[in-house]
């Protein structure tokens, strides 16, 4: 059978263009440390961002200064229309948060804990009691805190974010330690508020997960924005290579493959019943007919370069040090063209 | 801004911080901290009462005078204690949880944090000393003449009005210590040391400095070092709430009360050691990057 596993969140349509936050050439200094230095971007209503970037990379001073806990060196920051800081913007604004590992107040139940934040923010009560049914905590409303899951607190913790119904959610680390099951109900919530138009930033490490829900990356580096855009854009800037897997081989086919010398130079990883092939961008349909041509496969897939792979490869030019070599096979496109037109003349 | 604004601005600061102080008492309610410190107090103040005598080989209830004096050398060392207890985690604390962080996020201004914990830790302290100090007031009056009564019933208010005042300077000086530092075992140490020079050291040296230097200290010098330490006001406060001619001639801090400042001036002192730490925590805080 075959299948394609693509990715295009690019096409994702965005509910209201609005601009909810502007940041322009916003740089942070802590005394003669430069945390973040001349970042520009803009997020529209609707979308998701995943801020991506090293330990240390300015991912949280970023947070930070949208939240109005930090005022700028330089630039200028403004959410919904106003400038971050003042007490007055702040009053105004519609934010959400939920910080990385925030372990409340254990001594508090669920409900008490969200009936505490709904009167800080002027919450009317029975939205609590919709949200504590709306996450699964109802059950576990009177529980004491010091009681509850990781799973459990990551969802209260969701649930006060947005007990406002903010226009702008930042989720920082929301996935970190929870389990498969418990990460998939946080970004199921998550789609259905972008679908209500809220504009959410994600700062994650688990780029796995958010690269199906994103629509756009913010790839920072040493406080700098080192890339920026959807995965089809940052899939093309960085030119990665495809990645044709070809499953269930036989020791046959595995051996007319390798002693193809395209194919060869394109194979990746040889390993158990598979084989992967990395394959540049433009050369993936030629390649392809190269390889059905010479090795009649039943079942592959093409997988386009990974939020992963897009992530590494900027890490990597930034300091080699910082990021792990990814296991790749520098494939000369030149020779290729010529070897693949060579043949077909011949 | 129109009026209307403005009075729902107000409206919304109150409602912030009593929700902030309401959620700070009950924590001191369900962690039984409040039964725990009125507990303590109590039973100080009845031992002090009750069974104070007994060291001298009597057991008699002492004159109001000597109760109230012995109430207040114990009290001095326990409600800074109890206070500082209190409040040393109250921010550092939070910052450590990260729920500092989230709170700051909400539409609340910092100074509403301050003035929401510090209502609460109030009430507590409040309800602790007269619970502790007045349960023991209420049974002696039962127990008295006439005479005695009204002494015990003014040196008994005088103490419990000056213990919530030197505990609330205690609670505040929690404040600033937490808010400065990044760790509550840091926060615990610098106060317990501060706990330590206020209380037992302070005095010590300002005595030796007395009698051995008095050619250098005058009185207006002397007043004015006492007013610099909340526990020798407190002190003063009481010694001069309650003269008698007996204990003022055997104990040494009786100097302590011959400051020449009235109650009132006393009282209002406390009261600006309150505003001007309340204050201090404030601007700490608006101007600390999180």
């Amino acid at each position: 059978m075959n299948h394609q596993t693509l990715t295009c969140s690019a096409n994702k349509p965005v509910v209201n263009a609005d601009v909810v936050v502007k940041a322009t050439n916003i740089s942070k200094c802590y005394g003669k440390f430069k945390a973040l230095d001349d970042v520009s971007f803009e997020v529209l209503a609707g979308q998701v961002i995943a801020l991506l970037g090293h330990n240390g990379a300015g991912k949280s001073t970023l947070l930070k200064l949208i939240l109005g806990l930090l005022t700028p060196t330089s630039g200028l920051l403004q959410v919904q229309g106003y400038s971050v800081g003042s007490m007055n913007a702040r009053q105004s604004l519609s934010l959400g948060y939920l910080p990385e590992n925030v372990s409340f107040y254990d001594n508090m139940t669920a409900n008490e804990l969200l009936r505490y934040f709904a009167k800080l923010k002027g919450v009317a009560l029975p939205k609590v009691y919709e949200l504590l049914a709306e996450f699964g905590l109802e059950a576990a409303k009177d529980k004491r805190l010091s009681t509850f899951s990781k799973g459990m607190r990551q969802r209260l913790g969701l649930a006060q974010a947005i007990l406002a119904e903010p226009k702008v959610l930042l989720l920082d680390e929301p996935t970190v330690g929870l389990d498969p099951l418990a990460s998939a109900f946080l970004y199921q919530k998550i789609a259905q508020l972008r679908a209500q138009g809220c504009a959410i930033i994600i700062s994650t490490h688990e780029l796995g997960l958010v690269q199906d829900q994103m629509d756009r990356a913010l790839i920072l580096g040493r406080g700098r924005m080192l890339a920026s855009g959807s995965l089809t854009s940052l899939r093309a800037a960085t030119q990665l290579s495809n990645h044709i897997l070809l499953h269930f081989l036989s020791n046959t086919q595995r051996q007319a493959l390798l002693a193809d010398p395209i194919l060869a130079a394109c194979v990746k990883a040889n390993a158990g019943q598979g084989l992967t092939l990395a394959v540049p961008q433009e050369q993936k349909s030629a390649v392809l007919n190269h390889l059905l041509q010479k090795v009649p496969v039943g079942d592959f897939s093409i997988e386009p370069p990974s939020l992963q792979s897009v992530f590494h490869h900027y890490m990597e030019s930034l300091c080699p040090l910082q990021s792990p070599k990814m296991p790749t096979k520098t494939i000369n496109i030149t020779d290729i063209n010529q070897a693949i037109n060579l043949e077909s003349v011949l | 801004m129109n009026r209307s604004e403005v009075l729902h601005r107000r409206l919304s600061a109150l409602s912030i911080v009593s929700t902030i102080a309401a959620k700070e008492f009950k924590d001191n309610l369900r962690n039984r901290w409040l039964w725990m410190m009125a507990g303590i107090l109590l039973l100080l103040s009845l031992c002090v009462s009750f069974m104070g005598s007994a060291v001298s080989g009597n057991l008699v209830v002492f004159e109001p005078a000597q109760i109230l004096s012995g109430l207040v050398t114990l009290s001095v060392f326990m409600l800074p204690l109890g206070a500082i207890l209190l409040s040393y985690d109250s921010f550092v604390g939070e910052k450590e949880s990260g729920t500092l962080l989230l709170l700051l996020t909400y539409p609340l201004a910092r100074w509403h944090l301050v003035c929401g914990k510090f209502l609460g830790h109030a009430c507590v302290m409040t309800i602790a000393c007269i619970l502790g100090f007045g349960l023991t007031g209420l049974i002696l009056i039962s127990l008295g003449d006439t005479q005695a009564q009204l002494s015990i019933a003014i040196g008994f208010t005088h103490l419990i009005m000056s213990s919530i005042l030197l505990s609330l300077v205690f609670v505040l000086l929690g404040y600033w210590v937490s808010l400065c530092v990044r760790e509550k075992a840091k926060a615990l140490g610098i106060l317990l040391i501060l706990w330590f020079v206020l209380v037992l050291v302070y005095d010590l040296i300002l005595l030796s400095a007395v009698v051995g230097m008095s050619e250098m200290f005058n009185r207006t010098v002397f007043n004015l070092l006492i007013l610099l330490n909340p526990t020798d006001l407190f002190r003063a406060l009481n010694l001069l709430a309650t003269p008698s001619d007996t204990l003022a001639a055997k104990s040494s801090l009786t100097l302590l009360a011959q400051t020449g400042l009235g109650l009132p001036l006393m009282y209002g002192l406390l009261g600006g050691w309150i505003g001007a730490l309340l204050l201090c925590c404030s601007w700490i805080f608006k101007y600390q990057e999180i």
